[in-house]
């Protein structure tokens, strides 16, 4: 449980650093945070009440107290466009925003485990060559590129995507509503998942081969034991470590990508949120956004923390990391 | 030259054209900035059944005894988008000959700056304010003739659509000056921010490595805490924040890539620091800068050009990134903000591929031409990973040829 | 094929010959070397490293490297293991011969613990259950001098001599006919390396095995073996009894051999 509760702690103080990162961010601009949007000719009374509205009048150390509680209740306070708290726009967001990432996260990791095993089980042959040129490929590819190509593809040339949306405009209702939601979200999720899957592929290629190498994997065989279980039991478990930090280093990247994605894809996501906040300078709705993506990355984080002890015996009985 | 020569160079060659092209710019091919066309004309070589741009002339001048002038075209296209006319007349006046008809475009004396989609102008010509008028001008194929009866000097302009070699943006400019264009951007940006990271990477990773203690874990937590959280909405709020300018731009890309050569540099520091020949050079009584300059610098070199070289993908990309999201200044034409625009402002719904593909076909090649060079310096730089580096297109993998099975080790 | 319906309990060896390919360059690593043995005959197999006797051992149970050809014939229990399919030798492995094999740290899984090493063979091969293989499992510790409870930890929370006698638990646990040791003791200080030889002697006495034991060291295996084979560059160049090749070495190469492990024993220079 040690060195369970000492990562506990790690994502604790990258909360707390998330946190006060984006308390300054926001306070370190030139004049104050209502420049942004509010008319110059306001009256200086206008101004004022404004700033009370939002707490700028205040000391420093009180803003932040507030600024913390608000975080920490969820509401984030008031967005600076409409008025109302940040959380309402918000939380219909958040579930869009995990049904995109989560799944496109599992299926990538499940496609390059398997194209990564296939390769490193048939070195030489003209499979291997195909995925590890594919993996290059989508490692090294721009997201927003190719997912405007596949926009291009499947939703302009040959249209069975729609090009647009979480949901068609009016939503259908019942079941529809279900087949209509996966309907919007296959297109990017496809996209993600052949963007995401190259570098799973190759890092696992790559861990196989040294793995199948070891003097404990031929052993297994000379056991007698069946290829099947040679490979599964005996090598890939024992990448398994190493393939989940890999999965841990890409989480933010990940996270990132959202924005994009449901910026291509016109998805009603936390990520388009921060955008639009962030271009309308509702400071409030952005730290939110902000605050909620790190926080994903970090609840990711966490989860992967936890297979990885769970994986790896020497983890669990020392807390040992390499 | 084998195909390996091929493929070992072809990424440098490709690199030097793109610099050569930035330095220049559009302007040393004759390609405008402005807008030359309408928008999301098609390439000129794409499509010979769509009319290209035609200008026609008409001068004559009353005082060396001409009276009047013609300049006619054979028409074999659909109306054109556009039509406009510039010029003055000193005493006459311009007819517009069609298959179908004569009109009367203008007559007496004056300037002349008519457009086809100016409603005083279709008046004048008898057709109503919203009716396209360059369909009434273009009514059939067959031969055309502007004509000029009197002095003057007259030019009609008949926008086609199709331009150049990548036709135009949205806006009507010539995409193939702003994919040059772009490339300037993309190369300043990725180098001189991947630099920057670079120097405060190594400054960082060297503080660390050799103070130790508090600033030591000070550092590190903060390359834990930045590694572990999504960077591009900070680089988005902090555009937002800070301004969408160049160097801006560069500024906010470089704080926020550091973490990964601190990293190395202070895994290198505290390998050397505590390595025997270091330790030599001190009994000798080196002094600490002398040893960092004239010993680890030049042995850290080519790991560290390596990681350069390595880090202006990921430089470019957050730069293309935050300009595809239009978080970048309008007046820099990058390759990010052409997609961008080409995203925001319908190229999708008018099949404009050509706005999209050379801009993300560049972004593509750079990336992979930097990873390549950076693989390529990381195996100089340490021998054993050739041709098992992680990662990557470089990984032609050959059985080992050792005489001995890994049994017998000992 | 000498041993064509002789005895079920020979290992034969016949002009086996093993090249490594790579690269575009071959190494002939073993030429035509012919041997066989019994049963509960232990036999060692003695050379410098590079000689080759090392791929002879992994040549045995077919687990050289993909790619390198190997001719000649091995014939166990009166079956050509060079002509069976991957998965007739692959049922075979661990129950006709099984491997100890050198520096055992690398040579179990490390995510596994000991007791599931042991488990899962006798899972696979014997078909037991669950509870009869831990069982049989605690039974193979003991037998080879350790205690049953190291059963759960991982193979890098045992010494190397606690690790090499697990070794020879998990490579006695089917009754394999023969046991192929590849330096079982070259890690090891003077004291475990006496005590591991000592359980390997014991363990193939009691249960009939034949052993061939690999290794550098003339004098050790020929306190363990009956026989000896003298490899040199891929080749025997003599075999015979054991005390006999000690006392009066035919060949040149054996006595170095023997020279060598004399003086580093006495600690002169060679």
């Amino acid at each position: 449980m040690k060195p369970f509760l000492r990562r506990l702690g790690g994502c604790a103080a990258v909360m707390l650093a998330v946190l006060v990162l984006n308390f300054f961010l926001f306070r370190i601009m030139p004049g104050d945070p209502l420049t942004g949007i509010v008319d110059p000719r306001f009256s200086p009374e206008a101004k004022a009440q404004l700033a009370a509205q939002w707490g700028l009048d205040r000391p420093m150390s009180e803003q932040f107290f507030v600024y913390i509680k608000e975080m920490l209740s969820f509401r984030f306070g008031l967005s600076m466009m409409t008025g109302t708290p940040v959380w309402d726009e918000l939380k219909n967001r958040v579930p869009n925003t995990v049904a995109l990432l989560l799944p496109a996260m599992l299926l990538s990791a499940a496609l390059g485990t398997a194209l990564g095993m296939h390769a490193a089980l048939h070195r030489g042959s003209r499979s291997e060559k195909l995925v590890m040129l594919g993996g290059a490929v989508s490692f090294s590819f721009p997201s927003f590129f190719v997912q405007l190509l596949l926009l291009m593809c499947f939703a302009y040339l040959w249209p069975i995507f729609p090009l647009r949306g979480t949901t068609s405009i009016p939503p259908p209702k019942g079941a529809a509503a279900v087949l209509d939601y996966l309907w919007h979200l296959a297109l990017p999720l496809f996209s993600l998942v052949i963007l995401g899957f190259g570098g799973f592929a190759l890092y696992i290629r790559n861990m196989m081969v040294k793995a199948l190498g070891e003097d404990y994997v031929l052993m297994a065989r000379a056991r007698g034991l069946p290829a099947r279980r040679v490979i599964w039991n005996h090598a890939f478990r024992g990448i398994l470590p190493p393939v989940l930090t890999i999965l841990l280093l890409s989480l933010p990247g990940v996270v990132s990508g959202a924005v994009i994605t449901e910026t291509v894809f016109s998805m009603n996501g936390v990520g388009r949120f921060l955008l639009e906040a962030t271009n309308s300078h509702d400071y409030p709705a952005a730290g939110a956004a902000f605050f909620l993506l790190a926080l994903l990355t970090v609840g990711c984080n966490l989860l992967a923390d936890v297979c990885y002890v769970l994986v790896d015996p020497r983890v669990r009985r020392e807390g040992v990391r390499e | 030259m084998t195909p390996a020569h091929v493929r070992h160079y072809a990424g440098a060659v490709i690199l030097t054209i793109l610099a050569v092209l930035a330095a220049v710019g559009p302007g040393a091919f004759g390609l405008s900035d402005g807008i030359v066309s309408p928008p999301y004309s098609k390439p000129a070589w794409l499509d010979s059944s769509i009319a290209s741009k035609t200008i026609l002339d008409v001068a004559s001048d009353i005082s060396s005894g001409n009276v009047g002038g013609t300049s006619g075209i054979t028409w074999a296209y659909d109306a054109p988008s556009r039509v406009s006319i510039i010029g003055t007349i000193t005493d006459g006046y311009l007819e517009w000959i069609t298959p179908n008809g004569r009109y009367r475009l203008a007559e007496g004396a004056g300037e002349l700056d008519l457009d086809a989609r100016d409603i005083p102008f279709k008046k004048s010509l008898g057709i109503g304010p919203f009716e396209n008028m360059a369909r009434v001008l273009f009514p059939a194929r067959g031969s055309y003739v502007l004509s000029l009866s009197g002095g003057g000097n007259v030019v009609m302009t008949i926008e086609g659509g199709r331009w150049g070699l990548l036709g135009t943006d949205h806006r009507g400019r010539d995409a193939a000056a702003l994919f040059i264009r772009g490339i300037r951007i993309s190369l300043i940006v990725g180098i001189t921010a991947t630099l920057i990271a670079a120097l405060l990477g190594v400054s960082l990773g060297i503080l660390s490595g050799y103070a130790g203690g508090f600033t030591d874990t000070v550092i590190m937590r903060s390359v834990d805490v930045l590694l572990s959280i999504p960077t591009l909405p900070i680089l988005m709020v902090l555009s937002g924040i800070w301004g969408k300018g160049l160097w801006n731009l560069v500024v906010i890309l470089s704080i926020f890539s550091w973490m990964g050569t601190a990293r190395t540099v202070r895994a290198m520091t505290l390998t050397l620091r505590d390595a025997p020949w270091v330790e030599g050079l001190r009994a000798l009584g080196a002094k600490r800068g002398y040893i960092i300059f004239r010993h680890l610098a030049p042995e850290a070199m080519p790991l560290l050009l390596a990681n350069i070289a390595l880090g202006v993908p990921g430089a470019i990309l957050a730069e293309a990134g935050l300009s595809f999201l239009g978080l970048s200044d309008p007046r820099l034409p990058s390759w990010g903000r052409m997609l961008h625009e080409a995203h925001a402002y319908g190229a999708f719904t008018s099949g404009a591929w050509w706005t999209v593909l050379p801009a993300g076909i560049g972004i593509s090649m750079i990336c992979l031409i930097f990873m390549d060079i950076g693989r390529k310096l990381e195996e100089r730089a340490d021998p054993r990973l050739a041709g098992g580096a992680p990662g990557g297109i470089h990984l032609a993998f050959a059985p080992e040829p050792d005489t001995e099975t890994s049994m017998e080790r000992e | 094929m000498t041993d064509q319906g002789r005895s079920e309990s020979f290992l034969s060896v016949e002009n086996l010959s093993v090249t490594y390919v790579g690269r575009g360059r071959e190494v002939r690593a073993v030429r035509n070397c012919s041997f066989s043995f019994r049963k509960g005959n232990m036999t060692g197999l003695v050379g410098e490293s590079g000689s080759g006797k090392s791929s002879v051992l992994m040549a045995i149970p077919r687990l050289l490297p993909a790619g390198t050809r190997v001719t000649g014939s091995i014939v166990c229990g009166g079956e050509d293991l060079t002509a069976m399919s991957e998965q007739e030798i692959n049922a075979r492995r661990w129950r006709r011969m099984a491997l100890v094999p050198q520096g055992a740290m690398n040579s179990f899984t490390p995510h596994l613990s000991i007791e599931r090493h042991i488990t899962e063979v006798l899972e696979h091969h014997l078909r037991a259950s669950r509870a009869e293989s831990r069982k049989k499992a605690a039974e193979l510790i003991r037998s080879v001098g350790l205690e049953p409870d190291i059963m759960p930890r991982f193979p890098h929370e045992l010494s190397g001599g606690q690790r090499q006698r697990a070794a020879l638990a998990a490579a006695t646990a089917c009754d394999p006919d023969f046991l192929l040791a590849d330096e079982p003791t070259t890690a090891l200080d003077v004291i475990t390396q006496k005590e591991v030889l000592d359980t390997l002697k014991r363990l193939t006495a009691e249960r009939g095995m034949g052993l061939l034991l690999v290794t550098h060291d003339l004098p050790l295996a020929a306190n363990v073996c009956e026989t000896l084979l003298v490899m040199k560059d891929g080749e025997i160049v003599e075999r015979g009894d054991s005390g006999r090749m000690v006392k009066n070495p035919e060949h040149p190469y054996t006595r170095a051999l023997i020279g060598a492990i004399r003086d580093m024993e006495s600690g002169r220079p060679s």
